[in-house]
């Protein structure tokens, strides 16, 4: 139990890119900049003083929550630049056919059942991740073949000599099968390993010309080619490894590299004339 | 026992293939559309493709509805507004596309292709990792709704692999037969994926997806041509603009220092090799933007009232500078917008670091790149050098682009419509459907059940 002052200790929260009803990345570079430029970390003083007198910095509370603000602001832009700009789409109604005046009430509707269902219903694609994303949170990866709308399942009613076993039924199959979704261990240790003996024999003569890394046997093969596709949110690319550059800033109103920071709202221009253009006309203390 | 399907008419008898196969590759901007058949031997024709706009537009102006093939008739492309029923590659809003197939396939005078479902082969694409319910709702649809004669639908990278290769020290292959090594780089509408395949057949675990297509390189342009002139809602010539204009550059630090102006107290001069004039069209007089080299003795504000120029026409006109490489930029830094992804480069490191070391140099020399976005020039060679600089020197890297970087998961459909063999291994055919239900179909689609 502790015994002295409970503090709050927000541990670093690296989000992955898991697709929640949002899409977009899930994480925001913060910016790395100067001790006296960054206003946010004077929370409402505009005491240059006060940020220097802070000796560690901006505290954790505040870089908490300037990386989420920032997170927010990317995420957003984001999003905006993948929308289909579509914000009146729903109001585009489609057109009737023009023959087929008589059917065309059918038609329009769907021929079965499952059709009729396809085609009236509104979900988006967010929607349908989602719905993905609870299914393999209940069981593994299943086929949406279960009806999950049948509320309680009752006790079989087949004899038991009867009951055929899950493998077997197709209602439960599913194209991949029920096993974790990380993908099939192909031996990568037992690859390197028998590349590290090659390479081990001939580490004195040739580096690595003679050494050809060998090709896997077929049934590794085969394991990896029936591996089960990964799901939509594990098939994103990776971050860059953490080596990478920091990310690029350029300047708002021309475009080319920024090198100065507007004070007041954050935002980057290259040079004085730049930068009279922005705070005449593009800062954000015109409106906040 | 599976569920009994209930189809509205009744299937013919199984095993027998239909003649002519329709391929469907069915992108989020554009679907490519043909048909193919078995029964003779000529190669695949790219005329027989044809480019169909997949997407509902509603014009304020004319107070039309433009689906599919008619949006080519538009004449006046200004603030549309779209509807579009393929998000992030995967077609979920299926009344629109049921409309769009329906004005493209079936409208009894003006069919962009002219085909009977009932006695077609369907051959579908989509996107790699689809999540299940779409796949469901798309056998759904094509079967009990279309009712086609056979149907297979399949992740459109895997089609490359039956089209010719473009490297040319490969062999043709015979139709029906796959290439072995092919890395597919797909830079599509919505998003990026890179796909290795092998004899036709995707590497599940190592297909990667960068979030990055033409739709965001258009909305980032529409973003950076708004500091002068507001085109938010305009789309269609946002795009036009990014066709025209945008190219890869080679050196991008090099070429943002020459068409930098400068600071108050360090003017520069700009090369103006690298400024474009645009001028916008205004559907009455102009009817499609072009752009021409900047000219910087003509001033802008002339031009646009028409004082000064030959016959006193008035031109609307922008000029275009850091952007048309700047834009492009994005797919190789991402870091640009503040996506936390890795470049196109250092994805596909990505997904060769996830393949047996023995596939790791074959994957390397046979990268294709295919999609609408690839047609920017400069691409190919800007991707291969930075793969260059990341992988060792003794590896070989070649990159190549199809000739129709458009319509090559087409020609690779068609491809394998030429084989009636192969063609018979893959189809399920509406009878089999009807027997056996969705999930079996599903699984022989994925490669996990027999037939």
């Amino acid at each position: 139990m502790a015994t002295g002052p409970l503090r709050f200790c927000t541990p670093h929260i690296d989000e992955l890119p898991t697709t929640g009803s949002r899409q977009a990345p899930g994480f925001a570079w913060v910016a790395v900049s100067g001790a006296q430029d960054d206003p946010a970390k004077n929370w409402g003083t505009s005491n240059r003083k006060r940020a220097r007198a802070s000796l560690n910095g901006p505290t954790e509370q505040q870089k908490e929550a300037l990386s989420a603000r920032q997170q927010r602001e990317v995420e957003r832009k984001i999003r905006d630049l993948n929308s289909d700009n579509s914000k009146n789409a729903s109001e585009l109604a489609i057109p009737k056919k023009e023959g087929g005046a008589g059917a065309s009430g059918a038609v329009r509707a769907g021929k079965t059942p499952n059709t009729k269902k396809i085609l009236g219903s509104g979900k988006t694609f967010a929607h349908y991740l989602d719905d993905e994303e609870a299914e393999i949170a209940r069981t593994g990866r299943r086929d949406v073949d279960v009806e999950v709308s049948t509320g309680v399942q009752r006790p079989s009613k087949t004899p038991i000599a009867r009951r055929k076993t899950r493998e077997d039924s197709s209602v439960s199959g599913s194209p991949a099968p029920v096993t974790p979704m990380a993908p099939p261990p192909w031996p990568r240790t037992a690859q390197a390993l028998s590349y590290g003996e090659i390479t081990n024999l001939d580490d004195v003569d040739d580096e690595g010309e003679d050494a050809v890394p060998p090709l896997p046997s077929e049934a590794q093969l085969e394991a990896l080619l029936n591996a089960p596709p990964l799901t939509y949110g594990q098939a994103r690319s990776r971050p860059p490894s953490s080596s990478a550059a920091p990310p690029r800033r350029f300047c708002e109103t021309c475009g080319y590299w920024g090198r100065v920071r507007c004070m007041k709202c954050g935002a980057m221009t290259c040079s004085v004339t730049c930068k009279d253009d922005h705070d005449q006309f593009k800062c954000l203390k015109m409106y906040a | 026992m599976a569920r009994q399907k209930s189809l509205p008419s009744a299937p013919e008898a199984s095993g027998h293939l239909a003649d002519k196969t329709l391929i469907i590759d069915n992108g989020a901007h554009t679907l490519k559309a043909g048909l193919a058949t078995h029964l003779d031997d000529t190669p695949p024709n790219l005329d027989s493709c044809h480019i169909i706009p997949n997407v509902i537009a509603r014009s304020q102006r004319d107070k039309r509805t433009y689906i599919g093939p008619e949006y080519s008739d538009c004449l006046d492309f200004g603030e549309l507004a779209y509807r579009r029923p393929v998000e992030k590659g995967f077609i979920v809003h299926w009344e629109a596309e049921k409309a769009v197939w329906e004005r493209s396939f079936l409208h009894k005078d003006d069919a962009v292709v002219k085909c009977d479902p009932e006695e077609t082969s369907l051959i579908l694409t989509e996107a790699p990792n689809a999540p299940v319910a779409l796949q469901r709702n798309a056998d759904e649809m094509v079967f009990e709704e279309f009712g086609f004669a056979g149907y297979y639908r399949t992740i459109a990278p895997t089609l490359n692999a039956y089209a010719p290769s473009p490297f040319p020290s490969t062999a043709t292959s015979v139709s029906g037969v796959p290439l072995e090594c092919l890395l597919i780089i797909d830079v599509g509408h919505s998003h990026t994926t890179v796909t290795p395949l092998h004899h036709g057949r995707p590497f599940q675990h190592a297909i990667k997806r960068l979030e990055i297509g033409g739709k965001t390189l258009t909305n980032q342009m529409k973003l950076l041509i708004s500091r002068t002139f507001d085109v938010h809602r305009e789309d269609h010539i946002v795009s036009e603009i990014k066709e025209d204009v945008c190219f890869v550059s080679q050196d991008f630090n090099a070429d943002l220092e020459r068409v930098w102006r400068g600071g108050r107290y360090d003017p520069r001069a700009v090369d103006a090799s690298l400024l474009v004039d645009y001028v916008l069209p205004d559907y009455e007089t102009i009817k499609r933007g072009y752009a021409r080299p900047h000219d910087p003795a003509v001033k802008l504000r002339d031009i646009m009232l028409g004082i000064g120029t030959e016959g006193g026409r008035r031109e609307h006109v922008l000029t275009i500078a850091n952007e048309r490489f700047v834009v492009p930029e994005l797919l190789f830094s991402p870091a640009d917008i503040g996506m936390r992804q890795a470049g196109l480069a250092g994805m596909v490191l990505q997904s060769i670091d996830a393949l047996p070391a023995g596939f790791r140099q074959a994957y390397l020399a046979n990268i294709l790149v295919v999609g609408g976005t690839s047609k920017l020039p400069g691409f190919v060679q800007r991707l291969e050098s930075e793969l260059r600089s990341l992988v060792d020197v003794d590896e070989v890297v070649r990159v190549a682009r199809a000739e129709e970087p458009a319509k090559n998961v087409w020609l690779g459909g068609a491809g394998m419509a030429k084989s009636a063999d192969l063609m018979r291994s893959l189809i399920v055919t509406r009878q089999e459907y009807a027997e056996h239900g969705d999930g079996w179909a599903r699984r022989v689609f994925a490669g996990k059940a027999r037939r």
